[in-house]
């Protein structure tokens, strides 16, 4: 049987772009934010369920995460955290990294310093500097 | 077989077809096509551009992030997702979505995600046409390139061992993924590459990028051909798809027109049935084909045996 080349070409984009539209009806299509392997699977909503810090690894540390949720999942106090980079003390735990970012911190410096305090934690002498 | 001897008239099986040069090429089918993939890159760019100047930033209410609508990190996190119902870190349930999409259209339609809707195909070949049209303007450069390839004829022989790398590039990304939990080829990937310009370092995945578009240059499609590790998953669907390009002795008149003008380097003029994992479903061939109904599409039995291109 023969296939006319525009009928091909509707075709192609039909099913490309109608998996797409199913999936956004079935709210399925989800692009921002991500879940974690292991942490389960998204619920399937357009916001979708968003990546638990585990503390294993500080690459998994992201902007728009809180520092609130790095306090918690390395087991720092967070007042030790602000004061480590000068921030003001009642900086609220919901606070995105982001929109603290300053000569003195950024999510690349928190990363670090928490290395850092790792490696620390791990020899008997030392403390964790930025 | 027919000859040129023996007109048809216009429209009717084996007449004579002028071939559309230039801009007019744009005509018909292909218009369709080149329309396909400009909107879809064009769509990518602006999500990129979002991203990049995006005050909200990333995250689940963040902007859109563009490594989210690439179907490979679907593919990618296939292993993880079958294990843990989970994805591996900068893939979203949108990157499976483009999965299923793209190995639907390769069972419905063989290779035309890559033929049709691939950016970075497309950008090859945007940069094959510029390197055409360089060639073709400025002798000294066609003369070079013309010698240049005169010298490189013996590495013609390396042609086809070289297209199973790409199968060999899809086993390190899909397992390597598998079992480290992240996307080892990301690092190398030229189309996240192509996507953090100007964002933040791209590493090795730039200098892949800048090979391939000086590649470009002198071969249609090299990324295509040797190293897209999407392309072998596609390809390993495709082989499954009842649709297919054949060609009829009877009309063909063996120009080899649609040789030359395959930008995957198929033998078409001398297949019956085109059912390369390589093809793209780009319709060139059937494009620059002189003869009406000597190459046309035609749905049939999947995994077709005989003498096909590869």
């Amino acid at each position: 049987m023969r296939i006319k080349p525009a009928l091909y070409g509707a075709l192609v984009v039909g099913i490309f772009a109608g998996t797409i539209a199913i999936a956004g009806a079935a709210g399925a299509w989800q692009t921002t934010g991500r879940t974690a392997s292991g942490t389960g699977s998204s619920d399937g909503t357009g916001a979708g369920s968003s990546a638990a810090l585990t503390g294993q690894t500080t690459t998994e540390i992201k902007g728009w995460m809180a520092i609130g949720d790095v306090s918690i999942a390395w087991n720092i106090p967070l007042a030790e955290i602000l004061a480590a980079f000068d921030l003001p003390a009642d900086t609220a735990p919901e606070t995105a990294l982001k929109d603290l970012e300053s000569d003195l911190f950024s999510v690349s410096s928190v990363r670090d310093w928490l290395d850092a305090h790792a490696r620390d934690a791990a020899t008997p002498t030392g403390s964790a500097a930025p | 077989m027919t000859t040129l001897a023996t007109p048809r008239p216009r429209g009717t099986f084996g007449a004579i077809r002028r071939p559309r040069r230039g801009l007019r090429s744009l005509r018909g089918i292909q218009g369709m096509r080149r329309a396909t993939q400009a909107a879809v890159a064009l769509a990518i760019l602006a999500i990129a551009l979002a991203r990049t100047f995006s005050t909200t930033g990333g995250g689940p209410a963040g902007a859109t992030t563009p490594e989210a609508l690439c179907p490979f990190g679907g593919i990618e996190t296939i292993g993880t997702f079958i294990a843990t119902g989970g994805y591996v870190p900068h893939v979203h349930a949108a990157n499976l979505v483009l999965a299923v999409a793209l190995l639907l259209v390769a069972f419905f339609a063989r290779g035309a995600f890559c033929g049709w809707i691939c950016p970075l195909g497309f950008l090859q070949d945007l940069t094959s046409g510029f390197g055409r049209i360089v060639k073709k303007r400025v002798p000294p450069v066609r003369r070079a390139v013309r010698a240049l390839q005169i010298r490189a004829r013996g590495l013609a022989r390396l042609d086809r061992p070289l297209r199973l790398l790409k199968y060999a590039v899809l086993a390190w990304a899909v397992l390597g993924a598998a079992y480290f939990g992240l996307m080892v080829f990301r690092d190398v990937d030229p189309w996240i590459a192509l996507l953090d310009l100007g964002r933040e370092s791209a590493g090795f995945g730039l200098l892949v990028l800048g090979i391939l578009l000086v590649a470009s240059f002198f071969v249609d499609r090299p990324w295509c051909r040797y190293a897209c590790p999407l392309g072998a998953a596609n390809g390993i669907v495709a082989r499954l798809s009842p649709v297919f390009l054949r060609r009829d002795v009877a009309a063909c008149v063996d120009c080899t027109a649609c040789s030359r003008a395959c930008p995957m380097g198929l033998p078409v003029a001398t297949a019956l049935k085109i059912t390369s994992v390589d093809c793209t479903g780009c319709l060139e061939c059937v494009e620059a084909c002189p003869r009406e109904g000597a190459l046309e599409l035609a749905v049939g039995m999947p995994i077709s045996f005989g003498r096909a291109a590869h």
